[in-house]
């Protein structure tokens, strides 16, 4: 299962312009899918930086608007758009320029493979 | 400060056969959207303007029309904005 949804995940990762990586994790940062191009940032695949989601999007959800759903992070040279799809967080990492549009629209395509993930995260102790 | 533009959309929308119209950025992201069509819509309609642009990329960006059963959908980029109008088949 992981394997098809790695080859499916590098299927997306060619067909938006600009996208660097795409990664499926818990929300600790330990990765479970992984596709990546050798464009992608390493420090920005590292734990320590995709764990941090998870504190921004609890506190982002205190602001009365709702559970948060999705943060975007501009900078210089790269995008990061993390999705939160707890107990799984999305990450993707695209160049500055790349359509942020078009990764959002990434969610609908990637979401029907995250529920046997999530149980799979779930269960474990 | 989006007055012109909903103006502008307001217009769009008044011509007849038209069902649906969406602005978006060159980032892919939904300036305005007003009738039947989808917000997430915008960052594909950005991508597909952008990939038309490469077939000839010294002349002026190309309007890109999908057609299916009942309606047409043009595409159209003027400088960093792309605009989508859908259109009911007469």
């Amino acid at each position: 299962m992981v394997d098809d949804l790695r080859k499916y995940l590098n299927h997306l990762l060619e067909k938006v312009n600009g996208l660097h990586c795409i990664l499926i994790t818990d929300r600790d940062g330990v990765p479970l899918v992984r596709a990546v191009t050798e464009r992608a940032p390493q420090l920005a695949l590292r734990p320590n930086f995709i764990s941090t989601f998870g504190m921004a999007t609890d506190q982002a959800g205190k602001l009365g608007l709702g559970r948060n759903k999705t943060i975007i992070s501009m900078y210089p040279s790269y995008q990061v758009i993390q999705m939160n799809k707890l107990p799984l967080v999305i990450t993707f990492i695209g160049s500055d320029n790349c359509n942020t549009g078009h990764i959002l629209s990434l969610e609908s395509q990637i979401e029907p493979f995250l529920k046997d993930l999530a149980a799979v995260v779930v269960d474990a102790p | 400060m989006e007055k012109d533009l909903d103006k502008v959309i307001e217009e769009i929308m008044a011509t007849p056969n038209v069902s649906g119209c969406l602005v978006a950025d060159y980032q892919g992201l939904c300036l305005a959207a007003t009738g039947d069509v989808h917000v997430d819509s915008a960052g594909i309609i950005v991508a597909i303007s952008e990939q038309a642009c490469k077939l000839e990329p010294n002349l002026k960006p190309p309007t890109v029309c999908l057609e299916t059963d009942k309606r047409q959908c043009l595409i159209q980029r003027h400088g960093t904005i792309t605009g989508a109008i859908y259109k009911l088949k007469a």
